[in-house]
């Protein structure tokens, strides 16, 4: 019999997502449902850029208090979670059923605000759902029957009918979608719009394209189809179901899920109480037809804890990595590397009445390694004829810096200077008899030159030494072809200092755009060498996976252009010139991204 | 001299007589058309004369639609106070509080009387600033001060529940070793909840005491600046000194996927006891 998962591990997943799903429906129950509202017409449309909802029609609306409503147009605004019905409207409540020109429900303020048509017009207020009682008469808001203005807006989609949680969410039924203008029909469309961040979390690897279809959801779940394209896998189909509540959330999700390799997801955490915090990654992966007997498969778990104290607050950290789940039949290598670390840091505490902050952290690590890895071909480190199959460390480290100091004329914003700094030094040691020191001292002035002009100079030294109690790195002996000392990569014998000077531009005339040229002067021991390792893999959308030379180029600049190109949606592009470091003159991609 | 001055009262006169006699007109749009009455988006309703005409407003011939809501119109009244004349439109006519010689024909069963939760607040109990919010752009500028270990090369953006979280919503300038600072055009009257990210939720903040933080929240009024300071403690991926990393989804090293630096050249040497 073949076994898919290892035992404990699979208790320990399926724990762990009862444990996060038990509290998330625990909690959800907890929370105050949101008012619903059904909506039923001819013709819904959805306008996403503002959050509109227009329909007109055989409007019928039904509210989570009971109450019917009926009228020719309907408009909704979800942000300001308010509708109205207008033009043949009636009312069917606790009060009665009733004719009239228009009601407006103010959702946020409890307040619906409705123009009767008995024997003459009039102007009612119901008060708290209350709808026995209408205060007649009394003054309403200026705006209340306002229809919105829809001249600069672009319809998203158009449906049959939709179920609206206030303030945080829409489910439409009988959906055209318009992708590009084209018209594109599905049986449902789901979108959030609350303020919960933790139904927007995710356990999906990046993709070139990504098409997703929201299929269904509610105030705490939803259920995502994805369509996705990336240069490993060529096109598939994702699945991902997301459930949240007020304090916890759980991400589920199976990609590329139509390919033969596949990743299954777990993404969790729970927040316990105000100052403890339990977060999950599992990632079990497969290589399977379907939902075949998988012919490999592997997973890696990966937990941590936060606990808040007085002052300073205590993290925790566990991987553990299976290689191979299925036993023998599987080309995989069964190790199981794990490691474990208990770090903890304080607040950054403001020293006397100085302008420094400080800052101490400390930690325990514990590392386990027993069998030929992919990393180390024996246990974590060999020396001294010893394999290290686990090796323990503690590290102590401490910070000072200073945020800001102004000097130069303070009371012209353009002449004023401001000076940061900081100093973090740290070291590690380990039962192999060695330990690596740390230090990284960073400073800059920086200074607004006018309201557009802004620059700022930085510079960084990095200092690391891994320093033996006995023995250690051999003595320095390197040449190069010509017989002259090689300070490149063969001359690191466990020290290593990187300078980085740095000279920043901001040109920013306006909201909508902006400029930034950064150069960069690298002075760096071992020095950079250019072209010594072949080209790095790339990751699923094709971006190298780390450079392809040690250390950093002697020189370069990066120019940054930002730019709004639509009213939600600016363009970041950005590249590098090396100044010929090798062959190497440009960074390999153009950076484009699009943000809002 | 004279005879002119007389000349102009005259003339002013010939005004005044012409504009009493005529008939008064209102624009707006319509929310209803039922019951024998027109209803504006006012919320005010108005009788409607029984001959009353349909016409469209830029031909003034009769109508091709009935009216019917988000239509726009001018309706014209006769001395009773009833509309006699509806001209409809679909280009936006201009739409705004009743002119009070119209405002006597609005037709309504109760009498009105004033709303106390529409009185402004007194400038007292908002710091001695009248608080609006009509939706107009104001500029916000937000500065945020980042950890002392965050990365030199490390980008900063602000995420907010406005663009669904998305973890590079704005993408934030860096002007000096340990601050970054954007400025946007926000509507006043948006409550903005947000959050930093060093470009993905893996690398978003967390509170002082190392969890994760509530949103932060700002209400924008139409104060025509407005200036954001804010302070991030930690990330929520940095912090373990020579320990482990948040993992990005499909990127653990598996047989199949093994190696982080597959492709380190050989010769690199390795500390030996004495």
């Amino acid at each position: 019999m073949r076994h898919f998962m290892h035992p404990r591990q699979r208790s320990l997943v399926i724990a762990l997502f009862a444990l996060v799903l038990a509290l998330s429906c625990a909690r959800a129950e907890a929370a105050a449902p949101p008012t619903t509202i059904r909506l039923h017409a001819d013709r819904i449309a959805f306008y996403y850029d503002r959050y509109l909802i227009e329909a007109d029609g055989h409007v019928r609306v039904t509210t989570s208090d009971g109450t019917t409503l009926t009228g020719d147009t309907f408009s909704m605004d979800l942000k300001l979670n308010r509708f109205l019905i207008a033009s043949n409207v009636t009312l069917r409540s606790a009060g009665g059923n009733l004719s009239g020109a228009a009601i407006a429900d103010f959702l946020a303020f409890k307040r619906v605000y409705f123009v009767p048509v008995l024997e003459k017009p009039d102007r009612w207020t119901y008060e708290n759902g209350d709808f026995e009682h209408p205060i007649k008469g009394r003054q309403m808001p200026g705006d209340t029957f306002y229809f919105p203005d829809l001249s600069n807006t672009r319809l998203n989609l158009t449906a049959k009918s939709a179920t609206i949680g206030s303030n945080a969410y829409v489910r439409f039924g009988d959906v055209t979608s318009y992708v590009f203008g084209a018209p594109i029909p599905l049986p449902s469309f789901y979108v959030y719009f609350g303020t919960n961040q933790d139904l927007a979390q995710n356990s999906l690897s990046g993709a070139n394209l990504d098409l997703t279809w929201n299929a269904t959801g509610n105030n705490n779940s939803i259920t995502a189809l994805h369509v996705r394209r990336d240069t490993e896998n060529g096109s598939y189909l994702s699945l991902e179901q997301h459930l949240a509540g007020a304090h916890e959330y759980a991400v589920f999700s199976v990609n590329p899920g139509t390919k033969f390799n596949k990743f299954w997801n777990l993404n969790a955490a729970d927040r316990i109480g105000k100052n403890f915090q339990l977060n999950v990654f599992e990632q079990l992966y497969t290589q399977q037809h379907g939902l075949r007997s998988p012919s490999a498969a592997a997973s890696s778990t990966f937990i941590t804890l936060a606990q808040a104290l007085p002052h300073s607050y205590l993290q925790a950290a566990i991987q553990q990595t299976y290689y191979n789940l299925i036993g023998p039949s599987s080309p995989a290598i069964p190790n199981h590397p794990m490691q474990a670390h208990l770090y903890g840091a304080s607040f950054n505490q403001r020293i006397f009445k100085t302008p420094f902050y400080e800052q101490i952290h400390w930690g325990f690590g514990f590392n386990h390694d027993t069998s030929t890895g992919y990393f180390n071909a024996r246990g974590l480190q060999d020396y001294g004829g010893v394999v290290y199959t686990t090796i323990w460390d503690h590290s102590l480290g401490y910070t000072v810096y200073l945020p800001e100091y102004k000097f130069g004329d303070k009371y012209n914003p353009y002449h004023t200077y401001y000076f940061n700094a900081v100093l973090t030094a740290q070291r590690l040691w380990y039962t192999v008899p060695h330990h690596v020191n740390t230090a990284t001292t960073n400073f800059s002035v920086s200074r607004q030159f006018s309201r557009e002009v802004s620059a700022y100079v930085n510079y960084n030294v990095n200092n690391t030494g891994d320093y033996y109690n006995h023995g250690g790195y051999t003595p320095y002996a390197p040449l190069d072809a010509n017989g002259q000392p090689d300070y490149g990569f063969l001359a690191f014998r466990g020290a290593s200092t990187l300078r980085t000077a740095t000279l920043g531009v901001t040109y920013s005339a306006h909201p909508e755009f902006s400029t930034t040229l950064t150069f960069d002067r690298h002075k760096d021991f071992p020095a950079a060498v250019p072209g010594v390792f072949p080209l790095p893999p790339t990751n699923v959308i094709g971006q190298y996976l780390y450079s392809n030379y040690l250390g950093q180029p002697p020189y370069d600049i990066t120019a940054n252009v930002r730019a709004r190109v639509m009213r939600h949606l600016m363009i970041d592009v950005q590249r590098t010139y090396y100044f010929n470091f090798g062959t190497q003159r440009w960074s390999p991609q153009f950076l484009v991204q699009f943000t809002q | 001299m004279k005879h002119g001055r007389l000349r102009a009262l005259a003339a002013l006169l010939g005004f005044a007589l012409l504009a009493a006699t005529a008939p008064i007109s209102i624009t707006g749009q319509l929310l209803a058309y039922q019951n024998g009455y027109v209803f504006f988006t006012t919320g005010d309703g108005f009788r409607l004369a029984p001959d009353v005409r349909i016409l469209d407003d830029a031909t003034k011939k009769p109508a091709l639609e009935t009216p019917k809501p988000r239509l726009y119109a001018r309706a014209t009244f006769d001395d009773t106070g009833h509309v006699v004349e509806l001209d409809l439109s679909r280009k936006p006519l201009p739409v705004g509080p009743l002119p009070d010689a119209a405002e006597q024909y609005a037709v309504a069963a109760s009498t009105p009387f004033p709303n106390p939760e529409l009185a402004p607040k007194p400038a007292s109990a908002t710091g001695g600033v009248t608080e609006t919010f009509s939706g107009k752009l104001v500029l916000v500028t937000i500065t945020v001060q980042v950890p002392a270990d965050t990365p030199f090369g490390s980008e900063v953006y602000i995420t907010t529940d406005t663009s669904g979280w998305d973890p590079k919503a704005i993408a934030m300038d860096r002007i000096d070793a340990l601050h970054f600072r954007v400025t946007r055009r926000i509507a006043s009257g948006t409550i903005l909840h947000y959050l930093y990210t060093r470009g993905s939720l893996q690398t978003e903040e967390r509170a002082e005491n190392g969890i994760d933080r509530t949103p932060r929240e700002i209400t924008l009024n139409d104060a025509d600046l407005r200036a954001v300071k804010d302070v991030v403690y930690a990330w929520a991926d940095l912090g373990i000194p020579g320990g482990i990393q948040a993992p990005q989804p499909n990127t653990i090293p598996t047989p199949f996927n093994p190696a982080p630096f597959p492709n380190l050249p050989s010769g690199i040497p390795t500390p030996h006891p004495r």
